[in-house]
This record gives C-alpha cells, structure tokens and sequence, in this order.
C-alpha cells in the first residue's frame, strides 16, 4: 500500500468513528472527484482531511408538520445577515422539504443518517394532529413520529410559529392541531410564536445557541425573553388613543388614522411580542402600522380565543376592556 | 405492468406531495398524485363571524401567501353586498403585485431552477468575474468540507441538464441575487400589507391602509430594482435556458398534458372589473395554430368525488360541496378532490393565462416549436412577471391621482358588519393559478365555505369518468431512461409550482407503510 492510502485508509477510520458511513462517503468522493476532474483517491484524501481540519457546522433538521410554509418563507426574506449565508456558511442544513435538493428516499436517508448521528438542532414548524395520526403523514409515517424520533437526540428544539408553539389555528379545526407543548411535554422547547415566526427571533436564536452553546433565557410558556418582554401595547404608537378612549371607526377618515384599533378587534393589550419595536420586513411596517389589528398570534391562545377576529366581541376583547376599566393598563412612571 | 416508483416526500413545493407513477420502456405509462396533510379550515370557519374568513384562509398556504386573503375577501364583498372603492382596489392590486413578483422569482430560482443545473459544474469555470469566482469558491468551499448540505444529496444529472460552467455559474450567482430580490419584493408589499408572509391589510370591503405619498414612492423605487431584475436577469435566465440547453426538453413537449386551459381572469384595470391584466377564458383542446379562447362561466364548475376519500356524491358545484370524510371508500386514492369543467380537466396557472391572453411572446415560443410543457410554463410564468411588474407602474400612477381627489376612499365601511344572510363567490388569479372561494352567510355566521384552488385544479385525482388530472396526464410518456433517477418526473410536477397545504384534505389511510421511493 502506497502511503497515500493508507493516510486516506486511516482517515476514513476515523471519518467512520465520526459516523460518517464509509461506503457513502467513497461513492459520494467517487461521483465528486469526476466532476472536479480529480482522482479519486486524491479527491477522497483532501475531502477527509478537510474534514478534519474544519470545526463541523451544525446539522439542523428542520421538520414541517400541519403548517404552511409561511415560517420557512419568513426566514428566507431576512436580508442582513441574509438567509443564504446562515442556510450555507453557519448550519448544515441537512433536512428541510421546501429547501431541499433531494426528494424522496434520498432525502429521507440524509433524515435518517442525521438522526441517528445526533447533536443536531431541530426546528419544528407546522402542527400535529392530536384527533388521528393520518391527518398529517410524510414519507408515508405520522409527522407525530417522526417528531418524538427527532426530539430524542436533538442538542436543542426551536419550535417556530403559533401552530408548532401552542397549535394554531389548527388547533381549532376537527384535526385538533397541538404545539410541541402538548405533544412534547416535559423537553425544554424553545418557542417563537408569531403567525409566522419572525425571520429575526429565528436568527437571533439559532446564532444566540452557536455561540454560547445554551438556550436563552426563556419565560414561563418557553419564549425567549430577549423577544417577548412586553406587550404589544406597552410600545404601540397608538396607546395614547387607547387612554384616551379615541377609537378608529372609519379607515377612510385621515383624522382617525392613528387612532386606537380597539374597536376593530385588537389583541394587543394582552400579546406579548416585540413587533412595534422590531417591526417585520427589514423594519418597513407591521400590523398595526397597516391599519391591521394585532390579533395576537404569539399568545397560546391564538386563534380560537382571538376569534370573533376583527371585532371587540371576542373572549379575549372583553378581557382587555374589563383591564381597562379596571385601570390596569395605566402605566407606572 | 411497468415498474412503479413512489416519490415521497416531494420536495421544494408547498406542502406534503406523493407523486407515484408506472414505467415501461423507460416511460411514464401511468401516474398517481396524493397529498398526505389535511388540517380542515373550511370546517373550522362554519359557525365564525365571516370577516375572520379572509385573515384564517390566508393560512392556507404562507408561499403564495395572501391569495387566499383578497379571494375571500372578493367572496365576502359578494355576500355583504360591498363595493370596494377604486382606492382599495389600488392597493389590493399593488400588494398582490408584489406577491407575483417574490413567488414567481422564489420558484424559478429557489424551487426549480436546480432540477435543470448540474451545480458542481461550477468548479470548472475559468472566467475572472470576481463575483462570479466568489460564487465558485464557495460551492468548492463546501464541497471539500464534504458538507453540501441541501444543495446535495441529488438527482443525478441527465442529458438535459446544463453542463456548461459559465451559464451554471451565473445561474448560482442568480440564484444567490433572486434570494435577495424576492425578499425585497416581499417588502415593497409590506409597504402596504404591513408584513408577509400573509398581509393584514385586505379585509372585507377594502383595504385597512390609508396611502401617503412617501409611501407611493418608496414603493415605485423598490419596484425600479425589482423591474431592472427581472427584464435583465430572469427573462434573460428563463430564453436562455429554454431556447438553449433546454430547447430540446421544450420541443418535447415533456409535461404537457391534456391541452386544456382555464384562466378565472384578475387584476382590474378600472372600478367596473371589464378590463384585465390577465384575461379570462376557456381552451379545451388546444389547436396552437388557431387558439379558440371560450368565455368562462363559473357555473361549469363542478367537483367530483369518486376516488377521492369522501362520501359518495355526484359531481356538484362548489356551492354545493360537502367535506364527509369516507376512509374507506373502494377506489379512492387521494383527498383532493376532482374539479371538471364541463367535465374537463384543466390546467390552471401562468401558461394558462398566457395562453387564453394570446400572449405573443409565448405564442412566439411555440410557433417556433416549443410545445406547451414543462419549458414553457418556465417561460410563461416569467413573461407574466414583466406584466405585473408594467401594470405596478399603471397602478401607482392611478393611486397618486385617486389619493388627491377629495372624498378619496379605501374602504366600504357601510358594509363593514356582516348582513343577516348572503352568499357570494371571489375568484383570484393567484400566482399558481385560478382560485375560487363560494360562501354562504346565514344568521350572520358562515353556513358554508368552499374553495376550489389552482393545486386541485391540476392535482386533481381521476374523475368519475376516469379522467385523469393535469400532473397525472402531464406525466405519461416522460422519458424516464433510469428509474432510480426520475428526475423528469420532478422537472414537470414542479414546473407547476404544486402548493398543496390548500388542496390536500387527508392522507390515505390505507398505505400507511413507508412509502420510499422504491421500485417495486
């Protein structure tokens, strides 16, 4: 044996202690090398070797169950930094069904491989059905599976957006969507409700667990304290119309353009998110902004106490009024 | 009988698809489409105030986010009996606008565009673009990290993909830009919707966000950037490929179809709705060398049932539809149901709409040989892109105009509360295709609500007279020389950018083995 491969031969040992699958690797170094114009054996020796040399990104497995792939597609437009340097340069992406180049039994193979390697960081997006299993399958087994599989080794879980958080909207269908606070109960889950989750609080968490290796501080239903601090209302612009008891009633009407949106079914005296501080899309608005309501999307109670959504007729709206009343929302100086 | 493969999950698409097909002789003979998750929205909406419709329906899908939004609205300014001002309509406009142009963009890049590049051609560009070398050394950076992750693991690349190393370069650096650009274009909608996915501002009636002018602005330069990029990178991206290295997959016609095309027809030019952007109209059978366009009539609308899992039934319209869940049901094989018109099964989306337009690029395409498939609805999609991104303009000028004018309005705020009882219908020309919504209103509370979306339309499951949907009869006679590698057979479903969260109802609950893409 030249000297050459028995280096590639001891490298590839210790590849296999890293669970790296030998035969893979070679038929991937294979198929690589012709591509690159290389020999194989040179291709396989600096592949090994660049292997041992880098630290390994993170293997991020990122499931999607009843959800919409709104999450997904919130990420995807965070632009500073930009999406495709997390997804390339700081994780290994390793299974995501709408990023992926695989499909099919080669996808499901890299889910399998990662899994069983584990380590990685597993974000959940989307619902699981608590009615029956057969309301949501992927590769031909309950999402349900497959969560409490991946949950198993996983270093640390993201739960993203208000249907893998508290259920969601799902929640109230006959599937009976469940968060991961049902359907994982007793893990330590991070949760980032917002229908969909906010590019930033995704960002932010996942650097914030590269870095220290930790799981930020979380409140008492598993949010990041550094996101959800305080209520929608307590930095909303239009708070002083709310005590002053001057609510919009006409959206054709420019003098009540700024006023309260109380009236119109606004939640966010009761909701718990940073979004009039952090605003959405790159800082150019957000709900309230838009003359929308907050409908209180990153509360567990989204959406069938928010509901009826777009008048002060809702459980939660009552609420928010008898707190009014009763001179709670007065602020401390 | 052909050897049968399972595709599952199928990736890079909205949701959760199992594409099954039968190959003999290196063809498809036969093929099957299934959905495999259901959460049931329509059901939850029953019984709910109807204004929560258009903010829950929007959920249906967060990739084509809001289509849904301004479909149930239009179906609940039916049944309130509202009309919206021009002002609103503005805006409807402008936000969905910008919705076209970040999905249209997301799909050719970030969802298709890697079924027709072989990537690790990039390693032997020999140029000296320094962007372009960036480009390289990262793909080479993570190939020799061995960590290619989720650019890899892939289809092998076929005898159709594109090789040469200075056009997969720049369709990587492309790739790399559209990213940027349809989060941008994402923003310029925010600048009325308040945020995306999914907007907050269209409601009933209207449009919550009263314009200022800044606002006007910020959006028409936002727009320059996205117009710049689309005239001179995608159009560019999609001729060069479909005329070049694709030409010969265009020719084929590969992913055809049935020849049928429906087009609901959207995005009013004036109060009254008479004129389009994207016409409305009727192909059955297309003759390309003389295009017989028939006006459309929602009432030829009808849903089948018989091998979908719910109860049995006649074909019915959407008015009249039901969700009763039957598990067991002989020869069903799917939860989406079979909409015909006229009992036809039609392709609904971007070629659709071009071709029903007569669009001359398009036709120019075909006239030149390019048979409607797979290529072409790549090419449609882009040259509709260009259409919105022109019609923007239009829109913006009109709305600094209505903005001035006293009395200027956004809103029907007299038909704000739900009526006693109504029903109506709003249809929407979304991105994937033509959208419908029907509700009924009784007791101020939603009786019923339907939806028939682009996904059904062209994944629908055979009919009652066996006819098979549009990605089934698409697929049959794709070459697939190699079926451990079917990689046309990805090439055409995602050629209709499958969004199927709003399609799917339920798995069949009878194949619950793991269902790998194996040959049987």
């Amino acid at each position: 044996m030249k000297e050459e491969e028995v280096l590639s031969d001891k490298l590839l040992d210790r590849l296999e202690i890293q669970g790296i699958n030998r035969r893979d690797f070679l038929k991937y170094c294979a198929v690589t090398a012709a591509v690159l114009g290389l020999s194989e054996l040179e291709f396989t020796t600096r592949v090994a070797q660049a292997i041992e040399a880098t630290s390994k990104k993170p293997a991020v497995i990122w499931l999607e169950g009843q959800d919409c792939a709104g999450c997904t597609i919130s990420f995807t437009g965070i632009l500073n930094p930009p999406a495709a340097s997390i997804i390339l340069d700081k994780i290994s992406l390793r299974y995501h069904e709408t990023a992926m180049v695989a499909s099919g039994k080669l996808s499901e193979d890299v889910y399998h491989e990662t899994i069983k390697q584990g380590g990685y960081v597993l974000i959940i997006e989307g619902s699981i059905p608590s009615a029956d299993d057969r309301f949501c399958m992927v590769g031909g087994r309950p999402f349900r599976e497959m969560v409490e599989e991946a949950a198993k080794k996983a270093a640390a879980i993201i739960a993203v957006g208000a249907c893998a958080t508290y259920g969601g909207i799902p929640a109230a269908t006959p599937s009976k969507g469940i968060g991961l606070n049902k359907a994982l109960p007793g893990k330590t889950v991070i949760n980032l409700p917002t229908c969909p989750v906010h590019p930033d609080h995704l960002a932010g968490t996942i650097l914030y667990f590269l870095t220290t290796g930790k799981v930020p501080q979380l409140d008492k239903i598993g949010r990041p304290v550094m996101y959800y601090r305080e209520t929608i209302h307590d930095n909303c612009r239009r708070r002083a119309h709310f005590d002053a008891g001057r609510f919009l009633k006409d959206w054709n009407d420019p003098e009540q353009k700024d006023w309260c949106m109380f009236e119109k079914g606004c939640k966010g005296p009761v909701t718990i998110a940073d979004c009039p501080v952090r605003r959405w899309n790159d800082g150019i608005n957000f709900c309230i902004d838009c003359g929308g309501v907050c409908m209180g999307c990153a509360e567990p109670g989204f959406y069938a106490d928010m509901s009826p959504l777009y008048t002060a007729e809702s459980e939660t709206s009552r609420k928010i009024w008898a707190m009014r009343e009763a001179g709670l929302f007065k602020k401390e100086i | 009988m052909g050897k049968k493969i399972t595709i599952d999950p199928m990736t890079r698409i909205e949701g959760h698809l199992k594409i099954e097909v039968e190959i003999e002789d290196g063809k498809v003979k036969n093929a099957w489409s299934s959905g495999t998750m259901a959460r049931g929205f329509e059901a939850l909406l029953l019984g709910k105030d109807p204004r929560d419709a258009s903010y829950v329906t929007s959920r249906f899908c967060g990739v084509c986010y809001s289509v849904h939004q301004i479909c149930s609205a239009r179906a609940l300014d039916a049944a309130f009996g509202a009309n919206v001002p021009w002002g609103g309509n503005l805006i409807r406009n402008l936000v969905m606008g910008a919705e076209y142009i970040y999905d249209h963009l997301i799909h050719f890049y970030q969802l298709s565009a890697l079924d027709y590049i072989d990537i690790m051609a990039v390693a032997n560009y020999t140029g000296k673009d320094r962007d372009l070398l960036a480009v390289k050394d990262k793909i080479v950076g993570l190939v020799k990290a061995n960590d290619t992750f989720p650019l890899t693991p892939r289809y092998k690349p076929d005898e159709f993909s594109v090789k040469d190393p200075d056009m997969v370069i720049s369709a990587v650096s492309h790739y790399i830009k559209a990213l940027k650009m349809n989060a941008k274009a994402r923003n310029m909608g925010a600048i009325w919707g308040g945020r995306t996915p999914h907007y907050q501002n269209i409601v009933v009636g209207g449009v919550t966000s009263y314009p200022d002018i800044n606002q006007v602005a910020r959006f028409r330069t936002m727009l320059d950037e996205q117009k710049k990029f689309v005239e001179e990178v995608y159009i560019p991206d999609v001729l060069a490929f479909g005329t070049g290295p694709l030409w010969p997959l265009a020719k084929m016609g590969v992913g055809g179809g049935h020849y049928n095309y429906l087009a609901y027809g959207d995005f009013p030019k004036d109060q009254k709705g008479k004129n389009l952007v994207f016409p409305a109209g009727v192909i059955i059978g297309l003759n390309p060398a003389n295009i017989k366009v028939d006006p459309f009539n929602p009432d030829d609308i009808t849903e089948a049932v018989k091998y979908s899992w719910y109860r049995e039934n006649k074909p019915v319209h959407p008015y009249k539809g039901e969700q009763v869940f039957d598990l067991d049901k002989k020869d069903a094989y799917s939860f989406v149901k079979a909409p015909r018109y006229k009992n036809n099964a039609m392709e609904v989306g971007p070629m659709a709409r071009m071709i029903v337009a007569k669009n001359p690029t398009l036709l120019d395409l075909v006239s030149k040989g390019a048979k409607p498939g797979a290529v072409a609805r790549h090419a449609a999609r882009a040259i509709e892109t260009k259409l919105i991104v022109d019609a923007c303009y239009t829109w913006l000028d009109e709305l600094l105009t209505e903005m001035t004018k006293p009395g200027f309005r956004i809103h029907d705020t007299e038909h704000w509360d739900p009526p006693e009882s109504g029903m109506g219908s709003g249809f929407h020309e979304a991105p994937r295709g033509a959208l419908g919504h029907w509700v009924k209103v009784k007791n101020k509370k939603i009786d019923n609500y339907q939806c028939v979306v682009p996904s059904t339309w062209n994944a629908s499951p055979r009919c009652e007279n066996g006819v098979r949907g549009q990605y089934e009869e698409s697929l049959i006679g794709a070459p697939v020389p190699d079926p451990e590698n079917p990689i046309n057979v990805v090439r055409i479903i995602r050629s209709f950018d499958p969004c199927l969260a709003c399609a799917i109802h339920i798995i069949d609950p009878n194949t619950n083995e793991i269902r790998k893409f194996m040959i049987e």
